[in-house]
């Protein structure tokens, strides 16, 4: 071994990183894994058993079993709402977003820079504050209520919009779309034949953040859906709370809902995320640092 | 019918503009090289041509057929760019291949056509990479390859060689030589290296501040330079330029004295000057020679005392450079070796017939006798 080989030594600085680091691990990582094991358990163990103590797979397959078939599988298809409307939305959004950004950053036309600002005011704008408006004019055009009303709204992505935009006036080289200009391709194929196959990690970034903001979304689908049979999870998962007055201290019902199914109706909603997430990383990261260097 | 005529093309972004009133017939196979600085339009030239770039005013035929308005694919051009401007997603035989699908040709004559290019080009065995596996040679090739599929008009190559290291640009240089050599095509080619230009071109196109300077073949350029501008840029090392003053005047002929050590003083063939004209003169580095300390000056030269700054040996020439006075060094190239060292003082000769003169305005009055 080279005797210049700096010790490793715990100074100050990596101590602090190293300390702020643990901290953040537990203090967001310590109640999802709660989640998790305490899917597993009893309403009895939940009560009684320390908080880390894993539950019994009768237990699990009990809990499952009560919570997907209450109300003639009323979660099922609170699922399948949740997956048309993030499936239906991340694909308006993403066409609308990525030929939105790529028109914004490769042409000139009059007006652009106030679509870019606008752009941005409606990206910075929070997301609940235009649920009412989207609302009025959901009701006016007869789509409150309707898949087709919760889709058209949860498209509404000007983030995906920027992003987009973002890539393509820094990550696309300018030689390459001269050089398909200059082989024939017209504009129309400029993009599809040339940009659009470039632009994977763009894609699969606004896919997921689009997805992400979508999927979770409470307060639009809160405010859009009245008939029960519509509810995203988030919803349903709420309503399932209060219907069934299983976190509350009342006497208890004879409705199935627990405690466990609760925890494992909250499972549901986070774990699809979850999985996207490890599957999308590589993409997500590539997707994020391909602006920063040249092609 | 020539291939590629410029009539009073001009050029301006907004107020800026960045090429004037270009006038430029250029005939058929001929090989056509436009050098200048970095900023002098010849990139934004080229381009124009390619139709990458609108017309402001004038207008571009190619073939004879006016094609200022059309689109880049409708001018029978094919274009090698500096940054290759390869298709990442594609492999090289699609990227070859892509102009032709574009096109609508065939597939049988696509393959032929591909394969044909991938011949001469010596890319076959690469056929089936993608561009991120090519070094930068054979990137180049396969950018030039599809060039070549198109069978163009015309070539035009902006800048092809600067991302290469030194030893695989003298090789690809060849290589575009030989090319043009056996298609025989009209080609323009940018570069601001003047190597280059030199090697390849049948006539230099000189730009500065995006208007022409001078068009001819490279040794004309070389031996009678119009103009200020073409005489420091053709030419390397630079030709050493001084500034003088005209201090008497006969018919035919004029005085010169140089803002130099000792004041020089040149008698040159000038018809037009009148004494007091500030002028610049200039000769180059091969033209120029070193006296030694005690021996006496050769009939014909004017000796100028200077001292040697330093030196570049390269093997074959040595390079002084000579504090004389002038407001810049002066470059003298020596064959073989010399032993001059930093510090000697020497004298320089000059011949009144090696010296070019310029006027206040840059324009040439004078060129020097061609031995």
């Amino acid at each position: 071994m080279s005797t210049r080989t700096a010790p490793m030594r715990l100074n100050l600085g990596r101590f602090v990183v190293y300390a702020t680091l643990a901290f953040a691990v537990c203090f967001y990582g310590i109640p999802l894994l709660w989640l998790f094991v305490a899917g597993t358990r009893s309403e009895a163990s939940l009560l009684s058993d320390p908080p880390f103590a894993l539950g019994t797979w009768e237990a699990f397959t009990r809990t499952w079993n009560n919570l997907t078939s209450y109300n003639n599988f009323q979660i099922v298809s609170w699922a399948t709402n949740s997956l048309i409307y993030s499936i239906g939305g991340v694909l308006l959004s993403l066409a609308a977003s990525i030929p939105g950004g790529y028109a914004l950053a490769l042409s000139e036309f009059p007006g652009r820079k106030l679509i870019l600002l606008l752009t941005l005011i409606a990206m910075i704008t929070p997301s609940t504050a235009v649920v009412l408006p989207i609302f009025l004019e959901m009701n006016l055009l007869g789509l409150s209520n309707t898949y087709a009303g919760m889709i058209l709204a949860s498209g509404f992505f000007p983030f995906g919009v920027y992003l987009t935009y973002v890539y393509f006036s820094t990550s696309l080289p300018k030689g390459v779309m001269d050089s398909a200009r200059v082989d024939g391709c017209n504009r129309f194929q400029l993009f599809t034949r040339i940009a659009l196959p470039l632009a994977r990690p763009i894609i699969a970034l606004v896919a997921f953040f689009s997805f992400l903001a979508i999927w979770s979304n409470y307060f639009l689908a809160f405010v859009l859906l009245s008939d029960d049979k519509l509810y995203n999870l988030p919803v349903g998962l709420t309503a399932l709370v209060s219907g069934s007055g299983a976190l509350s201290n009342l006497p208890s019902n004879d409705v199935p809902i627990k405690k466990p199914e609760v925890v494992l109706a909250a499972i549901l909603v986070v774990l699809p995320v979850l999985l996207i997430f490890m599957a999308a990383q590589r993409f997500v990261r590539s997707g994020m640092l391909s602006g920063a260097e040249k092609g | 019918m020539a291939a590629v005529e410029l009539n009073n093309v001009s050029k301006s972004f907004g107020p800026v503009s960045v090429i004037e009133g270009v006038d430029l017939t250029i005939e058929k196979g001929e090989f056509v090289v436009f050098v200048g600085a970095s900023g002098s339009g010849k990139s934004t030239l080229l381009r124009m041509i390619a139709g990458l770039e609108t017309v402001s005013g004038g207008d571009i035929r190619i073939d004879g057929k006016d094609v200022t308005f059309d689109e880049p694919s409708d001018r029978g051009i094919a274009m090698v760019f500096q940054s290759y401007a390869l298709y990442p997603h594609m492999n090289v035989y699609d990227n070859i291949a892509f102009n032709l699908k574009l096109a609508r040709v065939g597939r049988e004559e696509i393959d032929k056509r591909v394969k044909e290019a991938a011949r001469i080009l010596r890319l076959e065995p690469l056929l089936g990479r993608s561009p991120a596996q090519l070094s930068g040679g054979q990137r180049q090739r396969v950018a030039i390859g599809r060039a070549i599929v198109r069978n163009p008009k015309v070539f035009l190559f902006d800048e092809p060689l600067s991302n290469l290291d030194a030893s695989l640009r003298v090789q690809m240089r060849l290589e575009i030589e030989r090319l043009h050599r056996e298609l025989g095509t009209t080609m323009i080619y940018v570069t601001h290296d003047q190597v280059e230009a030199m090697t390849l071109a049948d006539r230099i196109v000189a730009l500065d501040n995006g208007r022409i300077q001078q068009v001819g073949p490279p040794l004309e350029l070389y031996a009678r330079p119009n103009n200020l501008f073409v005489a420091g840029f053709i030419g390397s090392p630079k030709m050493n330029l001084m500034a003088g003053k005209v201090v008497e005047k006969t018919v035919g002929q004029a005085v010169v004295e140089l803002v130099a050590n000792a004041a020089p003083r040149l008698e040159l063939a000038l018809p037009d000057a009148t004494v007091g004209d500030a002028l610049t003169l200039g000769v180059r580095p091969e033209m120029l020679t070193i006296i030694a300390g005690d021996a006496t000056v050769p009939s014909g030269m004017t000796a100028l005392p200077a001292r040697v700054e330093s030196i570049e040996r390269l093997g074959n020439i040595t390079f002084a450079y000579l504090d004389a006075g002038t407001s810049e060094l002066l470059t003298i190239q020596v064959m073989g070796h010399s032993d001059l060292e930093p510090g000697h003082a020497v004298r320089v000769g000059i011949r009144a017939q090696d010296v070019h003169v310029f006027n206040a305005a840059g324009a040439v009055m004078t060129s020097a006798i061609q031995r």
